[in-house]
């Protein structure tokens, strides 16, 4: 006959080990985002890009956690749009940034007014046109910043965008 | 060979009861966050945290800053009187949902002496566009434009919008809140700083 008791004692295991799962719903530990005076970040990477021929540009930026910004076209004009600019630099050529769409959003405790705005991370792409050698783009973004229950004034973070053209 | 068969019916069964009871937990895990987070939203101070301001307990820092209409108002202007000051921006959605909540407390606790001061956060804005704002949320109570010396007298510590203050008649800062809280707790805080000095 073939000893039981190590099965059973599986079996009942197992079935032990449902319960406490099924009643600790409740246990859940809710890390508050952290608060800083930065709320976007500009990752800068030296790129690459075709000289003397239109090229494409990419700036990311990072949001901090539990917040969002603004769109470029935000839907009310007491909003203020994420927007970059640059300064002119010798031997490049920049067009108009192009902006990711946002995705839409609403205050929990306003649901029926719609946002647009940008979360996580986003990429401002800049065509340009550059002769051959290295450059380095100047400029600022500017943004406005929430969290689900408080804003904060506009801010503008310093981009410094270095890529080679060849 | 039939007893095999049911213990492998137990045990299959046990391992079910586990992903199901996991799949039920992390649903109400989910829930509980979407609840907590929803309630977080509205109650975001329950109770003026002592820490949170160097100016709690302190007297106001004077200020004398201009209007909509271009005149100027001083703090001393509201002597004797237990007021709120709510300082708030036009790009900010969370000020304005509190806004018609001061306009509606300026009125019924008039009789007391009470009143309201909102001290707008916008370098940028236009007074037209300010008093655009402010129309559109049917707020009739003074609307100041701030500017260096009372941001660094009020807002050195933290930027958060909207920002209040409540003094008393004495002129000391009794409550400090940031972020939008829920009506009632903010009617409560009215309540206390008209009754405190009284």
């Amino acid at each position: 006959m073939t000893d039981m008791k190590p099965m059973l004692a599986i079996a009942a295991l197992l079935a032990l080990t449902a319960s406490p799962a099924i009643t600790a719903s409740a246990q859940l530990n809710m890390n508050a985002p952290a608060k800083g005076k930065t709320y976007v970040t500009y990752a800068a990477e030296p790129q690459t890009v075709a000289a003397n021929k239109q090229a494409m540009l990419e700036l990311r930026f990072q949001i901090a956690s539990g917040y969002h910004v603004n769109s470029h076209t935000p839907k009310s004009d007491f909003l203020i749009p994420t927007a970059v600019t640059l300064q002119p630099t010798a031997g490049v050529k920049a067009g108009v940034p192009q902006y990711p769409h946002g995705v839409p959003y609403s205050f929990s405790f306003d649901p029926g007014t719609k946002l647009d705005v940008y979360a996580g991370s986003f990429t401002v792409k800049l065509p340009v046109v550059a002769g051959s050698g290295e450059h380095t783009l100047e400029g600022a973004l500017k943004y406005q910043a929430c969290d689900n229950a408080s804003c904060y004034p506009p801010r503008t973070v310093p981009i410094k965008v270095l890529f080679k053209a060849k | 060979m039939l007893r095999r068969a049911f213990l492998l019916l137990i045990m299959i069964g046990g391992i079910g009861l586990v992903v199901w009871s996991g799949v039920q937990n992390l649903h109400h895990r989910r829930l509980e966050a979407q609840r907590r987070a929803d309630q977080a939203v509205i109650v975001r101070t329950p109770e003026p945290d002592p820490s949170a301001s160097p100016l709690l307990g302190k007297p106001a820092p004077d200020f004398t800053l201009v209007d909509l209409k271009g005149k100027k108002v001083s703090l001393k202007d509201f002597k004797g009187h237990p007021l709120l000051l709510n300082f708030w921006g036009t790009y900010c959605d969370p000020c304005k949902i509190e806004m018609p909540w001061l306009e509606e407390f300026q009125k019924k606790y008039s009789s007391q002496g009470f009143e309201v001061v909102g001290v707008t956060y916008d370098a940028e804005v236009g007074r037209d566009k300010i008093a655009a704002s402010t129309r559109q949320l049917g707020v009739t109570y003074p609307i100041l434009l701030s500017d260096s010396d009372a941001e660094k007298a009020y807002l050195s510590d933290s930027e958060v919008l909207p920002m209040s203050f409540y003094v008393d008649r004495s002129g000391k800062i009794v409550q400090v809140t940031a972020g939008l809280g829920g009506k009632d707790q903010l009617e409560a805080m009215v309540k206390k700083t008209i009754a405190a000095n009284d």
